[in-house]
């Protein structure tokens, strides 16, 4: 077994539920790898997941804290943790896209204005690939999934100018990245930034869904179809391309936003202003 | 002591202060917005944080994650916010975590009137959430006075049972002013009879044994137990499961530990019970001070009336409901929602009747004519609130 499995998951969780080919393992482990490189401990993490794939293959695969939220509500129920828990306690989410920037929007962007010390780390499989496979708030414009079976004709979070993370930049996130699953150590360092800021972090991870995403969009379940697919639409921010001639759905990585530690974090605010009060009130 | 003169919305706040509550996270709605309003005054006083929350989806889910960290906490709303708990309500059920919820009745269907007492959410406490498999406890307040000793016991219930518990008031209880009696020192909490349980820590490995047994102390998050809980059907150990044998022993815990133990929740009044009465009058919330003056000055003129008011409404406390009689439920709602719980706890041989009013609590005069009606084998006027069907 991969060392930093045996050091920091649970052997009861390994090998992982996720079908066979699916790049979330790939972003498991980046995630475990940012963690074993900032020198944590078990005990230092509290994880925590949503519903759908990134969250029930995930959840309770870390051998310390573990907890699931409902679907879109973990940013809530992590607002409250995160008031209880000492500050030093690092909360790690591990949510898919459609828990994110669909069901939980409302309260992700509430978490970014509030700037709670959270670690999202969206696992996005471009849908919803759980229940079978159908469009979501990712899905590239005009693919095919189960409930979009003439082309996905709603506009995304992605394309035609918008982009999810400066909507998060807005609320006021203060650090935000993208990285596709199969990059590398860049993404590891992307995680560990993410995990040091004390505020809303989020890192947006699309992944590649070989079962349902591929065999609906690409027209094939071999893994080779979707990893190229993916490898042809990663693409660093800083490298020139002309994108019109993409014509296409693409993801520019790297970071986006880093204010780390430049807003008061909102559970530190709160302790603060109340430690005030209660001295007046003694 | 220290008397005062103060609402029920004062007098919840002060008993969830006392109950250890260190957190608070609500959305404005009248008429529980003053609870609220309290907390966001009183809670820094004391070292606790009060949020306002984007909505009463995340206000329920604060609260878990707060509890879920080892800090007790509450939120209030009304009927339109309840409704929006039953997401956090079921995660709260099933993964057992103890939270307090304070529901201000007021007129429904949605938002109908705001600011009238209303009785609209007795079967959604007993039904909070969806998927089954769980019993709920829900106490019932009539005074001000009570909302205070109940707040306190619900977070003492919600401990011990690890459970969320619902304080189900209505609007007169909130608003209404009334003398309320607060202790200030240890001796006095315990001189009320009042009981609070500090926060215990479950060390694990079995987070959800498959047992009955009360007092296991809930999962708290950041200890290094290797606590794991979530929404799914959980294993002892709270790994999510699928297999239908754990199941079985989820559901057998979350229902018989409330139900094995109902003895420690039921609550209720009787009035004029031994003294052979015809008519009972059953209620709870504001109109049994109506109630309760009616039956009194029924029996002062010698008329066989009695009465039962509930003060814990679920599980329901079928086992007082002993004597063969003629019923009349008394309820703030023309639906007739507590009457199906007694037609289905009263004794053979007994009648059932139901009397709504919405908004207004029915008179004293009103509920006297009903009584003499009752007692005379008359039928019942044809009212507005008069259901033929019972």
């Amino acid at each position: 077994m991969d060392y930093l499995a045996t050091k920091y998951l649970r052997p009861r969780k390994i090998p992982s539920t996720a079908c066979s080919g699916c790049g979330l393992g790939q972003i498991h482990k980046k995630v475990v790898k940012a963690i074993d490189e900032l020198g944590l401990d078990i005990g230092d993490v509290i994880w925590g997941t949503g519903i759908g794939c990134a969250g029930r293959q995930t959840f309770a695969t870390w051998k310390g804290d573990n907890f699931a939220g409902t679907h879109g509500r973990v940013y809530a129920l992590a607002t409250g943790l995160r008031l209880a828990l000492p500050p030093d306690k690092k909360i790690i989410l591990t949510v898919g896209d459609g828990d994110a920037f669909g069901i939980g929007f409302n309260h992700l962007l509430n978490c970014a204005r509030r700037n709670v010390d959270l670690t999202i780390i969206v696992c996005d499989n471009l849908g919803y690939m759980s229940t079978g496979g159908q469009y979501g708030w990712t899905t590239p414009e005009g693919y095919r999934t189960d409930s979009s079976p003439y082309g996905m004709w709603e506009p995304n979070w992605m394309q035609g100018g918008r982009d999810v993370l400066n909507i998060l930049r807005e609320a006021g996130a203060t650090f935000l990245a993208r990285h596709t699953s199969i990059e590398g150590q860049e993404a590891v360092e992307s995680i560990k930034k993410a995990i040091l800021n004390k505020g809303f972090s989020l890192v947006h991870m699309p992944y590649p869904c070989v079962t349902n995403f591929a065999e609906r969009a690409l027209g094939s379940r071999r893994p080779a179809v979707m990893y190229r697919w993916f490898k042809e639409r990663t693409i660093k921010l800083n490298e020139k391309v002309d994108e019109k001639a993409l014509g296409d759905i693409y993801f520019r990585t790297g970071i986006y936003h880093d204010a780390s530690n430049s807003r008061p974090e909102f559970a530190e605010t709160l302790r603060s202003r109340v430690a005030e009060i209660q001295r007046r009130f003694r | 002591m220290r008397r005062t003169l103060d609402t029920g919305n004062a007098a919840i706040t002060e008993g969830a202060i006392i109950a250890g509550c260190r957190v608070f996270a609500g959305y404005p709605i009248t008429p529980a917005t003053e609870i609220a309003e309290n907390m966001s005054r009183r809670l820094p006083q004391v070292g606790g944080y009060y949020l306002q929350a984007e909505d009463e989806l995340a206000a329920l889910h604060i609260c878990i994650g707060a509890s879920l960290g080892g800090l007790k906490a509450m939120t209030a709303t009304s009927g339109p916010g309840y409704i929006l708990y039953a997401d956090p309500y079921g995660w709260a059920i099933g993964s057992e975590i103890p939270v307090v919820i304070v529901n201000a009745q007021r007129v429904g269907p949605v938002s109908g009137i705001t600011g009238a007492p209303g009785q609209g959410e007795f079967y959604l406490s007993r039904y909070p959430t969806q998927g089954g498999n769980f019993e709920t406890i829900v106490l019932a307040p009539n005074s001000v006075q009570e909302a205070f000793t109940l707040t306190v016991e619900a977070f003492y219930l919600a401990e011990r049972f690890r459970t969320p518990v619902t304080l189900l008031a209505d609007q007169l209880v909130t608003d209404g002013w009334e003398t309320l009696i607060l202790p200030e020192t240890e001796e006095e909490i315990q001189a009320m009879g009042l009981k609070v349980i500090p926060r215990r820590i479950n060390e694990g490995p079995e987070f959800y044994p498959a047992t009955d047994e009360i007092d296991i102390p809930p999962v708290v998050l950041g200890h290094n137990t290797g606590a794991a809980c979530s929404d799914w059907t959980p294993t002892a150990e709270g790994y999510d499961t699928e297999e239908v044998e754990w199941q079985h022993k989820h559901a057998y815990r979350l229902i018989y530990k409330i139900r094995n133990h109902k003895d420690l929740i039921t609550r209720y009044e009787a009035y004029f019970l031994e003294d052979d009465p015809e008519v009972i009058l059953v209620s709870y919330g504001s109109p049994s001070r109506v109630v309760k003056s009616a039956v009194k000055a029924a029996r002062e003129k010698g008329l066989k009336v009695g009465g039962l008011r509930l003060i814990s409404l679920w599980p329901f406390p079928d086992e007082i409901f002993t004597k063969t009689a003629k019923y009349l439920s008394v309820e703030l709602n023309y639906d007739g929602q507590l009457v199906r719980e007694v037609q289905r706890a009263m004794p053979k041989g007994s009648e059932v009747h139901f009397m709504g009013k919405c908004g207004e609590l029915p008179t004293v005069a009103e509920l006297m004519e009903l009584i003499e009606a009752l007692l005379k084998g008359q039928p019942l006027k044809a009212k507005p609130w008069e259901m033929e069907a019972w």
